[in-house]
């Protein structure tokens, strides 16, 4: 048992550290590469796939050079010190993910997402779908050899950029229902799209699609399947993503307590907040070791993988919540200001609950995995 | 990153697993299952078959008679300990005194002592605390005055927990007043039956007796029962206090008791519904066993660093605040679980040999006991707050 890095995961490690450090360092903070067309910069993209980044997050069986949990979660950890706005998370997980998940011959696609030409997008959200895996309106009818899509899929995240689609709809059945699904590939722009900032700092889109003309990559369970695979990915990826946002909120703390001077002292000679602080201190190691549970069960049957993400992602929805509101407080007024940085890391924080399901849906879900 | 335990690692969970089925007798570990008062015999039987065995001293260097187990060996024993309902092991003698004696002690002391301590002979306690000396431990103020050949003790410990059992204490006392209290303290090594050492119970919020005052008037304690050099007492108790302790996170016993609650939460039912199907209690299980589960990774990635020789003493801290939290939160929904029937107490259910019939289930009647006794988990050994102030200190250098 040893919970160090290997040799090569170190140094992967350690060339994007310097990497992002190298591009964020010499912006004031994400916003400047989230507001650019794009809603991320196209240069570190593509530069980041020459470094190995994007592979990283792809399995060997695809041309990869990574893909288990403990390389997800090295990589999005780092993306979560930067807030990183590269479309990682919805092309190189996600995407990847599902395209993995589908059953079929997907290499091609797979070859372009590691090169980086292309951004693919998952789009399965829709607006009353909240955290339902298999919440799906969005329709799918076959005429003739030809699939046709109508309806709204609410957040797609770099959908705008996208140049194909992976969407989910329904064929079949009840809205809840977990047959009756398929995912269908949409290489036309032949949509309605709506691109959005949220509130975070990133980029997604609503999109509506009317007779829109796709191909069938997989159905029924499979296809319920391919979007368990999707969104657990993506929960790990954006649970490591928070253990990064939370040091670096931890840190920034830190700094200003000892800095900041009142009655004469520095505010953190005061033991109320020192206390504060060995709390956070303490809640960050338990998510950090939740979170390494996940990554490192992640090649296990699906009972445990499911369970053990689950877990992570419900400690982070605790934790971040905590580190995001403490770490405000004790700042004071300079940590309500938008030119203080450490508010785009809270913000983040907390909405990264918002995203692949809450800590309430993923209590329901660790039960449910654990056989409560 | 490795979650798997080596062959080797396998192998030894085996040997203490099987080597437990022979040897820990069941009318021992069936008391402590169902939580019946242990006599000093039951704790020493236990001992001396360890002991017997070589595996005792966990904590101390194979030339003294321990194991020399690596820490991973460690923490896979004292797991599997818990698990089998064995009686802890007594740690003053063996986990405090024993590597301060190895570090500190002459040779002649080491040479009488550490071989009693094996042996069982010697029941240490250990004298820290005293009435108006708690996390403020460096105002203590037995007093030892020096005679010539040796010094005359007066003063009051207290919290000397199974000091009843005890025939030898370890005490810091003062040997210098005139200074930083820090400076003027001293380790001595006490007989209690010397005369004028008095041992009153103190009894506990659960009615039971576990801890102790113990009372010097006039006592002689001769000079070689002096640890180390006068006046240097504080080094040698920081010593003791920031010794290597992969337990101290509680763990075993954690898992444990969430075991049994979601086996309890089956059988138990609200509303026609079992409570682990209830939406609200089963929520705050599932809480609790993902922080628990998150724990034990905790203390695994310590006790590996450990193993690879980076010093714990912050993270000890961390672990023992977290670990005596989550073990009172098992405490607290056990309590909550089984409703009214927290209430009926018969004490003599604790007592060897009780034969008759609980009022209700078997498991009931300790539970509220269990959670009443175990608030002292987040005070003993440095209260939660004092481990805050050591991190914030270490750590964030303010």
């Amino acid at each position: 048992m040893h919970f160090n890095l290997s040799e090569e995961r170190q140094m992967l490690k350690d060339t994007i550290d310097r990497f992002l450090s190298d591009h964020y360092g010499k912006i004031k903070n994400h916003h400047e590469n989230s507001k650019l067309i794009e809603g991320f910069n196209p240069k570190i993209w593509n530069e980041s796939s020459s470094i190995g980044m994007i592979s990283g997050l792809i399995s060997p069986k695809y041309k990869g050079l990574g893909g288990t949990g403990e390389d997800i979660m090295i990589i999005f950890e780092l993306i979560g010190k930067y807030l990183c706005v590269e479309p990682f998370l919805s092309t190189g997980v996600m995407s990847s993910t599902a395209l993995s998940s589908c059953n079929i011959n997907v290499e091609q696609l797979m070859d372009d997402i590691i090169s980086g030409k292309k951004i693919i997008s998952f789009a399965h959200s829709e607006v009353e779908s909240r955290y339902d895996d298999s919440y799906i309106n969005v329709k799918a009818t076959q005429k003739d050899d030809f699939w046709y899509i109508n309806g709204t899929k609410s957040f797609v995240l770099n959908g705008d950029q996208a140049s194909v689609l992976l969407v989910s709809a329904r064929i079949n059945g009840d809205t809840l229902d977990e047959n009756g699904i398929g995912i269908f590939k949409i290489n036309s722009k032949d949509y309605e799209i709506r691109p959005y900032n949220t509130i975070d700092g990133y980029r997604a889109s609503e999109i509506t699609f009317n007779n829109v003309t796709a191909s069938l990559m997989c159905k029924d369970e499979i296809a319920y399947n391919c979007i368990l695979e999707t969104n657990y990915a993506a929960a790990l990826a954006v649970s490591s993503e928070a253990i990064g946002i939370m040091q670096k909120c931890f840190d920034l703390t830190v700094d200003y307590l000892k800095t900041r001077t009142q009655f004469g002292k520095t505010i953190g000679s005061f033991q109320a907040l020192q206390h504060r602080m060995v709390d956070l201190m303490i809640e960050i190691e338990q998510a950090k070791s939740s979170v390494m549970l996940a990554a490192g069960t992640y090649e296990s049957e699906k009972n445990i993988k499911y369970r053990n993400v689950s877990a992570a992602k419900n400690l982070i929805g605790r934790v971040g919540k905590l580190v995001a509101e403490e770490c405000i407080q004790l700042h004071g007024g300079i940590g309500m200001t938008w030119e203080y940085n450490l508010q785009n890391y809270a913000k983040r924080l907390i909405m990264i609950d918002h995203l692949m399901g809450d800590s309430d849906h993923h209590i329901e879900k660790f039960k449910k995995f654990s056989k409560y | 990153m490795d979650f798997n335990f080596t062959r080797e690692e396998n192998e030894f969970r085996e040997e203490v697993i099987n080597w437990l089925k022979e040897n820990l007798p069941h009318n021992i570990s069936e008391k402590v299952r169902s939580y019946k008062r242990l006599s000093k015999e039951d704790y020493e039987i236990f001992m001396k078959k360890l002991s017997q065995k070589g595996w005792l001293a966990i904590n101390w260097p194979v030339e003294y008679g321990g194991t020399g187990w690596s820490t991973i060996q460690k923490h896979i024993f004292e797991e599997e300990i818990v698990k089998a309902n064995a009686p802890r092991i007594v740690p003053f003698g063996l986990n405090m005194l024993g590597p301060v004696l190895i570090e500190y002690g002459s040779k002649k002391q080491k040479e009488f002592y550490l071989p009693r301590i094996l042996s069982c002979e010697d029941w240490w306690a250990q004298g820290y605390s005293e009435p108006g000396s708690g996390s403020d431990l460096a105002s203590l103020k037995t007093i030892a005055i020096d005679k010539g050949d040796h010094y005359l003790v007066n003063g009051q410990k207290t919290w000397t927990t199974l000091g009843h059992f005890a025939n030898k204490i370890f005490c810091l006392v003062k040997t210098n007043t005139k200074c930083k209290p820090q400076e003027g303290i001293s380790f001595l090594l006490i007989d209690i039956k010397s005369s004028g050492v008095e041992v009153k119970p103190i009894i506990t919020l659960d009615g039971e007796h576990e801890v102790n005052e113990v009372w010097f008037t006039d006592v002689k304690v001769p000079k070689e029962n002096l640890l180390g050099e006068e006046n240097k007492g504080w080094t040698y108790a920081k010593y003791l206090l920031t010794h290597e302790r992969t337990g101290i996170a509680g763990v075993p016993y954690s898992k444990s008791a969430i075991e049994h609650l979601k086996k309890i939460s089956s059988t138990i039912y609200n509303n026609g519904i079992p409570l682990i199907k209830d939406p609200i209690f089963s929520s705050q299980i599932a809480e609790l066993e993902i922080d628990i589960n998150a724990m034990e990774i905790f203390n695994l990635r310590t006790v590996s660093a450990a193993s690879e020789g980076k010093a714990p003493a912050m993270e000890s801290s961390l672990l023992k605040i977290k670990g005596s939290i989550i073990r009172q939160k098992t405490c607290d929904l056990l309590r909550k679980a089984i409703g009214p029937m927290a209430l009926p107490y018969i004490s003599e259910q604790f007592d060897e040999g009780w034969n008759e019939e609980p009022i209700g289930p078997e498991y009931v009647g300790k539970i509220a006991k269990q959670y009443f006794i175990n608030r002292k988990i987040s005070i003993y050994g440095g209260s939660n707050e004092i481990q805050k102030n050591i991190v914030a200190k270490s750590a964030f250098k303010l």
